[in-house]
C-alpha cells in the first residue's frame, strides 16, 4: 500500500479548526441551558399550610438535627417536601437507547476503516 | 536505537525518533496515587450527596458500592492496558492503538471535557468556600467570588506550567491532609474515640427508600461522583519513571483508598444529617463533611474539615489541569488537533501551550455556567469514556492475546469485569436519562457532529502508520 | 477599607500577575526556540528503547 503523506496545515486553517471546536463545545453546554430544557427541578406536590415537625413526617430525633442546623418547620418546609419526578415515556427511553447505540456503532465502524489503513501501512506498507 | 542510554546526563530527554525536548520522567507511584485520589477526593467533600437526594440515604449507599464495583473494573482494566501503552494521553493513546483513530479522537475529547468541567466545578466550590469563611469571620458585605475563582485557576495553571514534579508533590501533600481529615472525622464522631453522635436508625426511620427502588437506580447518576476521575492516573504515564510498575500500583492503591473514603463519608454524614438536608447540595448541604463537623460541636473539627474541603477542591482542580492538558497535548502531537499544541517547554518540560490554552476555557465554564450543569457535563463525558473501556479491553485481548506482548499487570477473570462494567454503564445511562435526558442527547449530538468533522476533514492531517508507536507485533485478524 | 475587600483586590492582582508571567514566558519561549525543537516530542520513546516485547 502506498504511504500516505499528510499535508501540512496552514496557520489560518489551524486557528479555524480550534475556533470551530470551541464554538461547538460552548454550544453543547449553553444551548440546552438557554432553551430551559436542562436539569431536573424538584417540586413540592402537597404543601403544608401550618407545618410542624410531625406534619412534615419528622421524628423527634430528626427534628432535633434540623433544629441544630438552624431550621424551623417553616424554613425546612420546601427542603423536606420537595421531590423529583421520575416519570418518563417509553418513547423517550427508546429514543435515548437508539441514539446511544447508533453513536457507538457509527464510531466503531468509522474507526475500524481507519484502523485497517493504519495497520496496513505500519506492518505491510514499508 | 538499542544502544541509546536513557540514563545519560548529556542526552536527557533525547529519543530515537528525534525527540529533542520531551516530557520529564520524574514521578513515582506516590505521585500517581496523588494524581488519581487528588482529583476524586473532592467528590467525598461535595457532590456525592446529590445521590442521597435522588433516592434516600440507603440508595446512596447502594449506589456507592455499585459505583465502587464499576470503578474497580475501570481501575483493573485501565491498569492492564496502560501498563502496556504508556504514553501521555492515557485512554486516548490506548484507543488509538486498539480501536482506531476516530474512537481515539472522541476519547481524547471526553477526557479534556470531563477534566476541564471538573476543574471549573472545583473552582466554583473554592470560591463559595472563601465566601463562607468571609461571612464566618464577620464580613458584612457581599463577597465577590469571581477573583477567587480566577485566582484558583490561574495559580494552579501556573504551577502546572512550571513543572510536573512540584505540581504533583503539592497534590500529594494536600490530598493526604484531606484524606486524613475524613479519617479523623470518622474516628471522633463514630464513637471509636470518645462519645459517638451517630444515629442512623433514628434518622432514617420512616425514610428508608423515599422513592422506592427507582430511587436506587436514579442515585447511580451521582454515585459516580464518589470516584469520578480515578482513571486519570494514566495521563501521567509518560512522566512516570517506571510506568509498568507505578501505574498499576498507584491506580489500584487509589481505588482502594477511595472505596474506604467513600464508605466512611457516607457513614459519618448519613448518621448525623437528615436525608432531605443532606441530599440537597444546592439549598441544603453544599459540603456535607463540613456540615457534619459543624454539628459535632468541636471547633477543631470544623477547621480541619474546612481546610480539608478547600484542599480537596484545589487538589482536584490541580490534577484536572494536569490531565486535561496531557490529553490535549497528545492529540496535538499526533495532529488530531493543530500540531501547534504538541509543544513541550524546553526548560519546564511541560505541554505549556495546552496548559495556557485551556485556562480561558475553564474560566468560561467556571464563571458562566451553574454548578450542577457543569457536574453533569463532566459525569456524562466520564460515562461515555467508561462505556468505551470494556470495548477497548475486549478488543485488546482479542488482537493481542496474553502470550503475544508483555503486560505490566494482567487483570483477573477477563471478560467478567468488562461485562460488569458495560452493564453498570447501561444502568447509569438510564439514571442520567431520568433527570438529565436533554443534556445526554445534546452531548451525544455534539460528539456525533465532531466525529463526522474529524472523519471527513480533520483526519487528513494525520499520518497513518506513524501514529501507531508501540513496538508490538501485528494485531491478530488483520 | 475592610480586609476582605483588600483580599478581593489582592486576588485580582495576583491572578493578573500569574497570567502575565505565563503569557510572557510563552512568547519568550516561542521566539527563542525554533518550532521544530519545541514540537519534537514523539510518543512511545521509552518503549522503543527499553521494552523488549518478547516472552
Amino acid at each position: 500500500m502506498a504511504r500516505y503523506i499528510a499535508p501540512t496545515q496552514s496557520k489560518a486553517s489551524q486557528i479555524f479548526d480550534v475556533i470551530f471546536l470551541v464554538v461547538l463545545t460552548l454550544g453543547a453546554l449553553f444551548v440546552p441551558l438557554k432553551m430551559g430544557l436542562s436539569g431536573a427541578a424538584k417540586t413540592v406536590a402537597a404543601p403544608e399550610a401550618n407545618p410542624t415537625w410531625e406534619s412534615l413526617g419528622q421524628t423527634p430525633a430528626q427534628a432535633a438535627q434540623y433544629e441544630a442546623l438552624g431550621y424551623t418547620p417553616e424554613s425546612a418546609h420546601d427542603l423536606i417536601l420537595a421531590r423529583f419526578d421520575y416519570s418518563f415515556t417509553t418513547g423517550a427511553l427508546l429514543a435515548m437507547i437508539v441514539v446511544i447505540i447508533a453513536y457507538y456503532v457509527l464510531m466503531l465502524k468509522f474507526s475500524e476503516t481507519e484502523y485497517r489503513e493504519v495497520i496496513a501501512e505500519k506492518f505491510d506498507g514499508k | 536505537m538499542a544502544n541509546t542510554d536513557i540514563t545519560s546526563k548529556e542526552m536527557d530527554g533525547f529519543g530515537p525518533h528525534g525527540t529533542v525536548v520531551g516530557l520529564l520522567r520524574v514521578l513515582g507511584p506516590a505521585h500517581v496515587w496523588a494524581l488519581g485520589v487528588g482529583i476524586v477526593l473532592v467528590g467525598e467533600y461535595m457532590g456525592w450527596n446529590f445521590a442521597v437526594g435522588k433516592g434516600g440515604a440507603y440508595a446512596a449507599l447502594i449506589a456507592c458500592w455499585f459505583a465502587g464495583i464499576l470503578y474497580s473494573c475501570v481501575a483493573m482494566i485501565d491498569s492492564e492496558v496502560t501498563s502496556t501503552v504508556a504514553a501521555a494521553g492515557g485512554q486516548y493513546t490506548q484507543a488509538k492503538h486498539i480501536v482506531g483513530p476516530l474512537m481515539a479522537f472522541n476519547v481524547g475529547l471526553y477526557l479534556t471535557f470531563a477534566y476541564t468541567m471538573l476543574e471549573a466545578a472545583n473552582a466554583i466550590t473554592a470560591g463559595y468556600l472563601v465566601s463562607v469563611v468571609a461571612s464566618m469571620t464577620g464580613y458584612a458585605g457581599e463577597l465577590d467570588q469571581r477573583p477567587f475563582i480566577i485566582l484558583v485557576i490561574m495559580f494552579l495553571a501556573w504551577l502546572n506550567y512550571r513543572g510536573v514534579l512540584a505540581t504533583l508533590t503539592f497534590n500529594l501533600v494536600i490530598t493526604a491532609i484531606a484524606f486524613v481529615a475524613i479519617l479523623v472525622l470518622f474516628l471522633s464522631t463514630s464513637g471509636v474515640l470518645g462519645g459517638g453522635i451517630m444515629q442512623h436508625a433514628a434518622l432514617m426511620e420512616g425514610h428508608e427508600l423515599p422513592y422506592g427502588w427507582i430511587g436506587v437506580l436514579a442515585a447511580m447518576h451521582f454515585g459516580l461522583w464518589y470516584y469520578l476521575g480515578i482513571e486519570g492516573t494514566t495521563q501521567a504515564a509518560e512522566e512516570v519513571r517506571s510506568p509498568a510498575r507505578a501505574l498499576p500500583f498507584g491506580t489500584l492503591a487509589g481505588i482502594m483508598t477511595l472505596l474506604i473514603a467513600a464508605t466512611l463519608t457516607w457513614y459519618t454524614c448519613s448518621g448525623v444529617l437528615p436525608w432531605e438536608y443532606l441530599g440537597d447540595g444546592v439549598d441544603g448541604s453544599v459540603a456535607p463533611l463540613f456540615d457534619t463537623a459543624r454539628l459535632s460541636g468541636s471547633t477543631g473539627l470544623v477547621w480541619l474539615l474546612g481546610f480539608g474541603t478547600l484542599f480537596a477542591t484545589l487538589a482536584s482542580a490541580n490534577g484536572c489541569i494536569n490531565d486535561a492538558s496531557r490529553a490535549w497535548f497528545a492529540m496535538g502531537r499526533d495532529k488530531y488537533l493543530p500540531g501547534w499544541f504538541g509543544a513541550v517547554h524546553p526548560r519546564y518540560r511541560t505541554p505549556y501551550r495546552s496548559i495556557v490554552f485551556l485556562v480561558p476555557i475553564a474560566l468560561i465554564f467556571a464563571l458562566g455556567a451553574p454548578l450542577d450543569q457543569v457536574i453533569t457535563f463532566s459525569i456524562l463525558s466520564g460515562l461515555l469514556e467508561y462505556t468505551f473501556m470494556p470495548l477497548n479491553v475486549i478488543m485488546f485481548r482479542k488482537k493481542w492475546p496474553l502470550n503475544t506482548i508483555k503486560r505490566g499487570y494482567e487483570h483477573p477473570f477477563h471478560p467478567l469485569p468488562a461485562i460488569v462494567l458495560l452493564c453498570l454503564c447501561g444502568i447509569t445511562f438510564f439514571a442520567v436519562f431520568l433527570g438529565y435526558g436533554t443534556q445526554l442527547i445534546a452531548m451525544i449530538g455534539f460528539y456525533i457532529v465532531v466525529s463526522l468533522w474529524f472523519h471527513f476533514w480533520r483526519y487528513r492531517f494525520v499520518s497513518r502508520g506513524a501514529q501507531f508507536t508501540m513496538p508490538w507485533p501485528k494485531p491478530e485478524g488483520y | 477599607m475592610e480586609t476582605w475587600q483588600m483580599l478581593e483586590y489582592a486576588a485580582w492582582g495576583v491572578s493578573a500577575l500569574l497570567g502575565l508571567f505565563m503569557v510572557a514566558d510563552w512568547l519568550k519561549t516561542d521566539t527563542t526556540y525554533s518550532e521544530d525543537v519545541l514540537t519534537s516530542s514523539r510518543e512511545g520513546e521509552l518503549e522503543a528503547m527499553t521494552e523488549e516485547h518478547k516472552i
